[in-house]
């Protein structure tokens, strides 16, 4: 196949048949409980140095409680793929655990633009899309997936991309190559303990993100049991052999929202985006995710009433829980 | 534009509004393409089917708009289908998707746009953009493409700073095909706080097709860093009307979170 172009981003590659023996050899095909807390999950999970992956976003679903997890354990140097990305980069940013982002959107925030300007980050851009089929290349287990888009562009140039002839028709075509993230971290509406986990709604890349990482932490909003799986089957979003730990997390998401459960927290998203300098995020930090311990001691700050009202708030179940 | 009994961002939707066909596929983000599908569903093409890169096809978006509600119940609620973000540029890429509605830091004379950094290095720009985000797909894979920008002359280049999403690429004939993209897809429009440009099919170069009220051709081109064609006749651009500035300010966005205050 005839290369006609290629982008120069940093791309790390991975072997399609190493990743495939990493599958039969590190994912267990045993029902075992895989149930845990954050604090257990991201210290056997996520490492320095690895590559993450999340779906959705701080605001919607996010794997919030794991986020903080992973800030409050100082994880360095991660390369994260920020796919539908919003507050996620911003916030593992100040924490110092980031040195690059593959951006599909960077994210929002001042001190992140004044981290990328500064030139104290790294960033790799692609677009959403290619990102989401990166992950999808990495979850079909081939080494790369063709696209008609970034082509004739400096996102394709400073991607990883290639431009390629089409060998059946002669014509020109965008490939991006697979990603393997080291972790993936994926908050849910429902899982049992053995990992079967439920999305309600619409998302990002939920299966491909799970199924391409070799490491696979869910939080969920509940716990269910393993026979209401195989009462309603259809409904089953990432199988249990995919997932490595399963973390209870009833507002997992805050202070965003699980559409169908509970709403955002506005006045918590405004202190988040107030936090426009180093020092006042430093403030931020200190007291959602050092000044506490844990998951439990989080929701406890945030208080009862407040996460009721939250729920409370959330007036459509339609298409989610119903 | 000041004195105004409207604002920019609300005249720039009125005019994307009133340019989408009924019953077509319109690809949508965040903020004012989304307001102004919302604003052309509730007047003027109620068959408009709204598709979001987080996989809502067809919802019924709730009013009003609230900020962050990008992929939220309210944006979300009684679609057609709920899916994720591979099938929905799938859809795209496949030819169901007739709209796209994007905005723009920089813009060039082919319909090129930059949303990732301008100025200083790639590495240390001087000012860094979310980048992408679906923009690309968009650009690259709908139909046609409209693009909304508020009216300030350093946006419109002679050569970008970085060309996120493709427009015409360098204008010749046929680039956009040889660069691999899909045939027959570009920029349609592009809609501005003073200006509504079209593509002049020969040449693939913006042109003025109409201005708004007060504003000639001349004013248009002394507020860009390029000179655009001039189509034969230019039309006035109406203010937008009683009836949409209603359904804006009471329906749609009444906390002003995307209009502004006039």
């Amino acid at each position: 196949m005839e290369v006609i172009d290629s982008g120069i981003g940093e791309v790390r590659l991975s072997d399609v048949d190493e990743a495939r023996e990493w599958m039969r050899e590190k994912k267990s095909r045993k029902l075992v409980d895989k149930v845990t807390d954050e604090k257990t999950a991201v210290e056997r999970f996520v490492h320095d140095g690895a590559y993450l992956s999340y779906d959705l976003s701080s605001m919607v679903r996010g794997p919030m409680s794991l986020e903080r997890e992973i800030v409050r354990q100082g994880r360095k140097d991660l390369w994260i793929a920020a796919k539908f990305t919003l507050l996620d980069t911003t916030l593992l940013l100040a924490g110092g655990c980031l040195s690059k982002i593959d951006v599909g959107f960077a994210g929002l925030g001042r001190t992140l633009f004044a981290a990328i300007e500064e030139g104290r980050i790294k960033t790799i851009d692609w677009s959403n899309g290619t990102l989401a089929l990166r992950h999808l290349a990495g979850a079909m287990g081939v080494p790369f997936l063709p696209t008609r888009a970034l082509l004739g562009t400096d996102t394709f140039r400073r991607s990883g991309a290639k431009s390629v002839r089409d060998p059946f028709t002669g014509k020109t075509v965008c490939l991006v190559p697979a990603v393997h993230p080291d972790v993936a971290i994926i908050h849910v509406n429902q899982a049992d303990r053995y990992g079967n986990a439920r999305v309600f709604g619409p998302s990002i890349a939920p299966l491909e993100t799970a199924m391409a990482s070799r490491r696979v932490i869910i939080s969920t909003e509940e716990l269910i049991d393993v026979e209401e799986i195989r009462r309603n089957p259809g409904r089953t979003t990432i199988p249990y052999f995919v997932v490595d730990a399963v973390v209870v997390a009833p507002f997992g998401a805050h202070p965003g929202t699980v559409p169908g459960l509970y709403t955002y927290d506005a006045g918590n998203l405004d202190e988040f985006f107030a936090a426009r300098d180093d020092a006042a995020m430093r403030r931020y930090l200190d007291k959602y995710v050092y000044g506490v311990s844990s998951h439990q001691e989080y929701l406890d700050l945030i208080g009862a009433d407040r996460l009721a009202a939250l729920r409370e708030a959330e007036r459509i179940r339609e298409g989610y829980y119903t | 534009m000041s004195g105004a009994s409207f604002t920019d961002t609300e005249f720039m939707i009125c005019l994307s509004a009133r340019s989408i066909e009924d019953s077509s596929t319109v690809f949508v983000g965040y903020g004012m393409p989304q307001i102004a599908a919302i604003l052309a569903q509730r007047l003027y093409a109620p068959g408009i089917v709204q598709v979001y890169e987080y996989g809502a096809i067809g919802p019924d978006v709730a009013t009003p708009f609230r900020r962050n509600m990008m992929a939220d119940a309210r944006n979300s609620r009684r679609s057609f289908a709920w899916t994720t973000m591979n099938p929905m540029f799938a859809y795209a890429s496949a030819g169901f998707i007739d709209y796209g509605v994007l905005g723009a830091a920089q813009i060039d004379p082919f319909g090129n746009i930059n949303s990732t950094v301008i100025g200083g290095t790639y590495e240390r720009p001087k000012v860094r953009f979310t980048g992408s985000g679906g923009g690309n797909e968009v650009a690259s894979l709908c139909w046609r493409t409209i693009i909304l920008t508020e009216h300030e002359k350093r946006r419109f280049v002679p050569t970008l700073d970085y060309m996120t999403s493709p427009g015409y690429l360098d204008g010749t004939e046929g680039a956009r095909e040889r660069a691999g993209l899909p045939r027959g897809t570009g920029p349609h429009r592009v809609v501005t706080s003073i200006a509504m440009y079209d593509f002049d099919p020969a040449t693939r170069r913006m042109r003025i097709v109409g201005t708004r009220e007060g504003c000639d051709a001349k004013a248009v081109c002394d507020a860009m860093m390029f000179e655009p064609l001039v189509a034969d006749r230019v039309e006035t651009l109406a203010a937008p009307t009683a009836d949409e500035l209603r359904v804006l300010r009471e329906d749609i966005d009444p906390d002003r979170v995307v209009i502004g205050r006039a």
